[in-house]
Protein backbone atom coordinates (compact mmCIF):
# COMPACT_ATOMS: atom_id res chain seq x y z
CA UNK A 1 0.00 0.00 0.00
CA UNK A 2 1.24 3.60 -0.75
CA UNK A 3 1.93 6.40 1.69
CA UNK A 4 -0.95 8.21 1.94
CA UNK A 5 -0.17 11.94 3.01
CA UNK A 6 -2.21 15.34 1.75
CA UNK A 7 0.39 15.74 -1.33
CA UNK A 8 -0.79 12.28 -2.96
CA UNK A 9 -2.52 11.78 -6.54
CA UNK A 10 -6.33 11.29 -6.97
CA UNK A 11 -4.96 8.06 -8.51
CA UNK A 12 -3.07 6.93 -5.50
CA UNK A 13 -5.97 8.22 -2.81
CA UNK A 14 -8.96 6.12 -5.31
CA UNK A 15 -6.58 3.61 -5.40
CA UNK A 16 -6.26 3.42 -1.85
CA UNK A 17 -10.04 3.83 -0.85
CA UNK A 18 -10.67 0.90 -3.35
CA UNK A 19 -8.26 -1.34 -1.65
CA UNK A 20 -10.21 -0.33 1.75
CA UNK A 21 -8.07 2.51 3.05
CA UNK A 22 -10.23 4.74 4.85
CA UNK A 23 -7.68 7.34 5.88
CA UNK A 24 -7.00 8.25 2.43
CA UNK A 25 -10.67 8.42 1.68
CA UNK A 26 -10.76 11.09 4.40
CA UNK A 27 -7.53 12.89 2.39
CA UNK A 28 -10.31 12.57 -0.86
CA UNK A 29 -12.73 14.36 1.18
CA UNK A 30 -10.38 17.07 2.91
CA UNK A 31 -9.72 17.78 -1.00
CA UNK A 32 -12.80 18.29 -2.67
CA UNK A 33 -15.32 19.29 0.08
CA UNK A 34 -15.27 23.06 -0.63
CA UNK A 35 -15.90 22.43 -4.34
CA UNK A 36 -19.18 19.93 -3.30
CA UNK A 37 -20.26 22.35 -0.57
CA UNK A 38 -20.28 25.23 -3.25
CA UNK A 39 -22.09 23.98 -5.79
CA UNK A 40 -24.65 22.37 -3.45
CA UNK A 41 -24.86 25.82 -1.60
CA UNK A 42 -26.72 26.69 -4.56
CA UNK A 43 -29.79 23.64 -3.73
CA UNK A 44 -29.83 23.59 -0.21
CA UNK A 45 -32.40 25.51 1.54
CA UNK A 46 -29.78 25.41 5.23
CA UNK A 47 -26.99 24.33 6.88
CA UNK A 48 -28.33 21.10 7.83
CA UNK A 49 -29.71 20.34 4.35
CA UNK A 50 -26.34 21.20 3.17
CA UNK A 51 -24.64 18.75 5.23
CA UNK A 52 -26.60 16.04 4.48
CA UNK A 53 -26.09 16.61 0.36
CA UNK A 54 -22.40 16.43 0.94
CA UNK A 55 -22.91 13.63 2.87
CA UNK A 56 -24.87 12.11 0.80
CA UNK A 57 -22.36 13.22 -2.19
CA UNK A 58 -19.33 11.46 -0.42
CA UNK A 59 -21.00 8.01 0.95
CA UNK A 60 -22.07 7.65 -2.88
CA UNK A 61 -18.54 7.94 -3.82
CA UNK A 62 -17.68 5.75 -1.01
CA UNK A 63 -19.55 3.16 -2.42
CA UNK A 64 -19.48 3.60 -6.43
CA UNK A 65 -15.74 4.31 -6.36
CA UNK A 66 -15.25 1.09 -7.80
CA UNK A 67 -16.85 1.82 -10.76
CA UNK A 68 -14.38 5.01 -11.59
CA UNK A 69 -13.06 5.05 -14.57
CA UNK A 70 -9.90 7.32 -14.65
CA UNK A 71 -10.92 8.40 -18.01
CA UNK A 72 -12.37 11.58 -17.37
CA UNK A 73 -10.67 13.78 -13.96
CA UNK A 74 -12.06 12.53 -10.63
CA UNK A 75 -13.28 15.94 -10.45
CA UNK A 76 -15.82 15.75 -13.26
CA UNK A 77 -17.41 12.82 -11.94
CA UNK A 78 -17.79 13.95 -8.65
CA UNK A 79 -19.98 17.29 -9.93
CA UNK A 80 -22.25 14.46 -11.31
CA UNK A 81 -22.95 12.85 -8.43
CA UNK A 82 -22.90 16.46 -6.42
CA UNK A 83 -25.72 17.38 -9.31
CA UNK A 84 -27.66 13.91 -9.21
CA UNK A 85 -27.49 13.97 -5.30
CA UNK A 86 -29.11 17.72 -5.48
CA UNK A 87 -31.71 16.98 -8.32
CA UNK A 88 -32.74 14.20 -5.80
CA UNK A 89 -33.13 16.41 -2.51
CA UNK A 90 -35.15 18.77 -5.15
CA UNK A 91 -37.51 16.35 -6.19
CA UNK A 92 -37.91 15.19 -2.51
CA UNK A 93 -38.98 18.23 -1.18
CA UNK A 94 -40.46 19.64 -4.52
CA UNK A 95 -43.92 19.18 -2.70
CA UNK A 96 -43.64 21.12 0.65
CA UNK A 97 -41.82 23.85 -0.92
CA UNK A 98 -44.41 24.76 -3.58
CA UNK A 99 -46.91 26.62 -1.63
CA UNK A 100 -44.06 28.24 0.52
CA UNK A 101 -44.84 32.30 0.54
CA UNK A 102 -42.24 34.58 -0.34
CA UNK A 103 -42.89 36.46 3.14
CA UNK A 104 -41.65 33.26 5.18
CA UNK A 105 -38.32 32.87 2.76
CA UNK A 106 -35.90 33.52 4.83
CA UNK A 107 -32.75 32.31 3.16
CA UNK A 108 -30.70 30.66 6.33
CA UNK A 109 -27.50 30.13 4.58
CA UNK A 110 -25.52 32.67 6.89
CA UNK A 111 -23.21 35.00 4.89
CA UNK A 112 -20.85 37.45 7.18
CA UNK A 113 -20.82 39.96 4.91
CA UNK A 114 -24.52 39.67 4.45
CA UNK A 115 -25.19 43.41 6.07
CA UNK A 116 -23.04 44.71 3.53
CA UNK A 117 -25.33 43.65 0.49
CA UNK A 118 -28.59 44.00 1.80
CA UNK A 119 -29.48 44.24 -2.03
CA UNK A 120 -28.29 40.97 -2.54
CA UNK A 121 -30.07 39.37 0.27
CA UNK A 122 -33.19 40.46 -1.55
CA UNK A 123 -32.29 39.36 -4.65
CA UNK A 124 -31.31 36.30 -3.79
CA UNK A 125 -34.57 35.74 -1.69
CA UNK A 126 -36.63 36.92 -4.74
CA UNK A 127 -35.15 34.24 -6.63
CA UNK A 128 -35.26 31.77 -4.16
CA UNK A 129 -39.02 32.22 -3.82
CA UNK A 130 -39.30 32.07 -7.71
CA UNK A 131 -37.10 28.87 -8.03
CA UNK A 132 -39.42 27.20 -5.41
CA UNK A 133 -42.31 27.29 -7.99
CA UNK A 134 -39.97 25.51 -10.90
CA UNK A 135 -39.95 21.81 -11.57
CA UNK A 136 -36.58 20.33 -10.49
CA UNK A 137 -35.27 19.84 -13.66
CA UNK A 138 -35.86 23.62 -14.37
CA UNK A 139 -34.36 24.84 -11.28
CA UNK A 140 -31.11 22.55 -11.26
CA UNK A 141 -30.90 23.69 -15.24
CA UNK A 142 -31.40 27.23 -14.47
CA UNK A 143 -29.29 27.51 -11.32
CA UNK A 144 -26.50 25.95 -13.29
CA UNK A 145 -26.73 28.06 -16.29
CA UNK A 146 -27.09 31.14 -14.65
CA UNK A 147 -25.53 31.07 -11.32
CA UNK A 148 -22.70 28.81 -11.98
CA UNK A 149 -22.29 29.84 -15.51
CA UNK A 150 -21.75 26.19 -17.12
CA UNK A 151 -22.29 25.88 -20.70
CA UNK A 152 -25.35 24.21 -22.25
CA UNK A 153 -22.64 21.37 -23.38
CA UNK A 154 -21.44 21.34 -19.55
CA UNK A 155 -24.98 20.65 -18.31
CA UNK A 156 -25.99 18.33 -20.39
CA UNK A 157 -22.15 15.89 -19.40
CA UNK A 158 -23.52 16.87 -15.62
CA UNK A 159 -27.04 15.30 -15.93
CA UNK A 160 -26.78 13.04 -18.28
CA UNK A 161 -29.31 14.68 -20.29
CA UNK A 162 -29.47 15.63 -24.04
CA UNK A 163 -27.65 19.39 -25.13
CA UNK A 164 -31.51 19.75 -26.88
CA UNK A 165 -32.79 18.61 -23.92
CA UNK A 166 -30.92 21.08 -21.32
CA UNK A 167 -31.95 23.37 -23.86
CA UNK A 168 -35.26 23.28 -23.74
CA UNK A 169 -35.80 23.30 -19.75
CA UNK A 170 -33.29 26.31 -19.67
CA UNK A 171 -35.68 28.59 -21.95
CA UNK A 172 -39.04 26.94 -20.39
CA UNK A 173 -37.21 27.60 -17.14
CA UNK A 174 -36.27 31.23 -18.02
CA UNK A 175 -40.16 31.69 -19.20
CA UNK A 176 -41.87 30.50 -16.23
CA UNK A 177 -39.42 32.65 -13.74
CA UNK A 178 -39.99 35.68 -15.66
CA UNK A 179 -43.50 35.20 -15.57
CA UNK A 180 -43.31 34.80 -11.92
CA UNK A 181 -41.21 37.72 -11.35
CA UNK A 182 -43.35 39.67 -13.10
CA UNK A 183 -46.54 38.69 -11.50
CA UNK A 184 -45.25 39.24 -8.61
CA UNK A 185 -44.19 42.75 -9.64
CA UNK A 186 -47.38 43.87 -10.61
CA UNK A 187 -48.87 42.73 -7.06
CA UNK B 1 -33.80 39.08 -14.63
CA UNK B 2 -30.44 39.11 -15.40
CA UNK B 3 -29.65 42.18 -12.59
CA UNK B 4 -30.83 39.38 -10.36
CA UNK B 5 -28.75 36.40 -11.44
CA UNK B 6 -25.82 38.57 -11.53
CA UNK B 7 -26.49 39.82 -7.78
CA UNK B 8 -27.08 36.07 -7.02
CA UNK B 9 -24.02 34.72 -9.02
CA UNK B 10 -21.48 37.22 -7.16
CA UNK B 11 -22.04 36.37 -4.23
CA UNK B 12 -20.81 33.36 -2.40
CA UNK B 13 -22.04 32.09 0.94
CA UNK B 14 -19.33 31.59 3.29
CA UNK B 15 -19.50 27.73 4.08
CA UNK B 16 -16.20 27.72 6.04
CA UNK B 17 -18.37 26.77 9.57
CA UNK B 18 -19.89 23.77 8.31
CA UNK B 19 -16.52 22.25 6.24
CA UNK B 20 -15.26 22.18 9.44
CA UNK B 21 -14.86 18.74 11.01
CA UNK B 22 -16.69 17.24 8.23
CA UNK B 23 -15.05 14.30 7.43
CA UNK B 24 -15.41 13.23 11.10
CA UNK B 25 -19.45 13.43 10.60
CA UNK B 26 -18.81 11.39 7.38
CA UNK B 27 -16.81 8.95 8.56
CA UNK B 28 -19.31 8.52 11.81
CA UNK B 29 -22.43 8.38 9.66
CA UNK B 30 -20.07 5.71 7.56
CA UNK B 31 -19.25 3.45 10.20
CA UNK B 32 -22.77 3.65 11.38
CA UNK B 33 -23.76 2.54 8.24
CA UNK B 34 -21.43 -0.27 7.42
CA UNK B 35 -22.50 -1.66 11.29
CA UNK B 36 -26.08 -1.74 10.39
CA UNK B 37 -25.64 -3.06 7.13
CA UNK B 38 -23.59 -5.86 8.94
CA UNK B 39 -26.48 -6.56 11.35
CA UNK B 40 -27.71 -9.86 9.82
CA UNK B 41 -24.77 -11.38 8.35
CA UNK B 42 -22.82 -11.44 11.55
CA UNK B 43 -25.74 -12.56 14.00
CA UNK B 44 -26.39 -15.50 11.39
CA UNK B 45 -23.10 -16.31 11.70
CA UNK B 46 -23.07 -15.61 15.93
CA UNK B 47 -25.91 -18.33 16.47
CA UNK B 48 -24.72 -20.89 13.50
CA UNK B 49 -23.16 -22.69 17.01
CA UNK B 50 -26.84 -22.87 17.98
CA UNK B 51 -28.40 -23.99 15.05
CA UNK B 52 -25.68 -26.67 14.85
CA UNK B 53 -26.29 -28.23 17.94
CA UNK B 54 -29.85 -28.10 17.56
CA UNK B 55 -29.98 -30.00 14.38
CA UNK B 56 -27.21 -32.25 16.03
CA UNK B 57 -29.51 -32.89 18.95
CA UNK B 58 -32.81 -33.31 16.88
CA UNK B 59 -30.27 -36.16 14.87
CA UNK B 60 -29.59 -37.65 17.55
CA UNK B 61 -32.75 -37.98 19.41
CA UNK B 62 -34.33 -39.57 15.78
CA UNK B 63 -31.40 -42.41 15.96
CA UNK B 64 -32.17 -43.16 19.60
CA UNK B 65 -35.79 -43.27 19.33
CA UNK B 66 -36.32 -44.59 15.94
CA UNK B 67 -37.81 -48.27 16.51
CA UNK B 68 -37.96 -48.87 12.49
CA UNK B 69 -34.48 -47.93 11.99
CA UNK B 70 -32.82 -50.65 10.09
CA UNK B 71 -29.36 -50.87 8.48
CA UNK B 72 -31.54 -53.57 6.12
CA UNK B 73 -33.72 -52.09 3.30
CA UNK B 74 -35.41 -55.59 2.67
CA UNK B 75 -35.96 -55.69 6.54
CA UNK B 76 -37.18 -52.31 6.73
CA UNK B 77 -40.03 -52.75 3.83
CA UNK B 78 -41.10 -55.89 4.86
CA UNK B 79 -41.57 -54.67 8.92
CA UNK B 80 -44.29 -52.85 7.48
CA UNK B 81 -46.20 -56.29 5.58
CA UNK B 82 -45.48 -58.79 8.94
CA UNK B 83 -47.59 -55.99 11.35
CA UNK B 84 -50.29 -55.94 9.07
CA UNK B 85 -50.38 -59.51 8.97
CA UNK B 86 -50.03 -59.61 12.51
CA UNK B 87 -52.88 -57.20 13.23
CA UNK B 88 -55.09 -59.31 10.32
CA UNK B 89 -54.48 -62.31 12.43
CA UNK B 90 -55.27 -61.01 15.70
CA UNK B 91 -58.49 -58.76 14.42
CA UNK B 92 -60.07 -61.70 12.19
CA UNK B 93 -59.87 -59.61 8.91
Amino acid sequence: MDVINSEATDETLIKNVCAGNSEAFVHLVRRYKHRVFALATRFARDFDDLDDICQDVFIKVYENIGKFRADAPFEHWLARITIRTCYDALRKRKKEKANVPLESIHNLIEDKSIEAKQAAEVARNLLEWGFAKLRPEERLVITLLELEDKSIKEIAEMTGWSQANVKVRAFRARQKLKRLLEKNNEK
Amino acid sequence: MDRLFLSVRSEKPDTAAIEEHFETRLMARLEEQRISQAFWPVWTWRLMPWFVTIVVIIAIGNAIYDPMRSSDLFATFTNGYEDFLTTSLLSGG
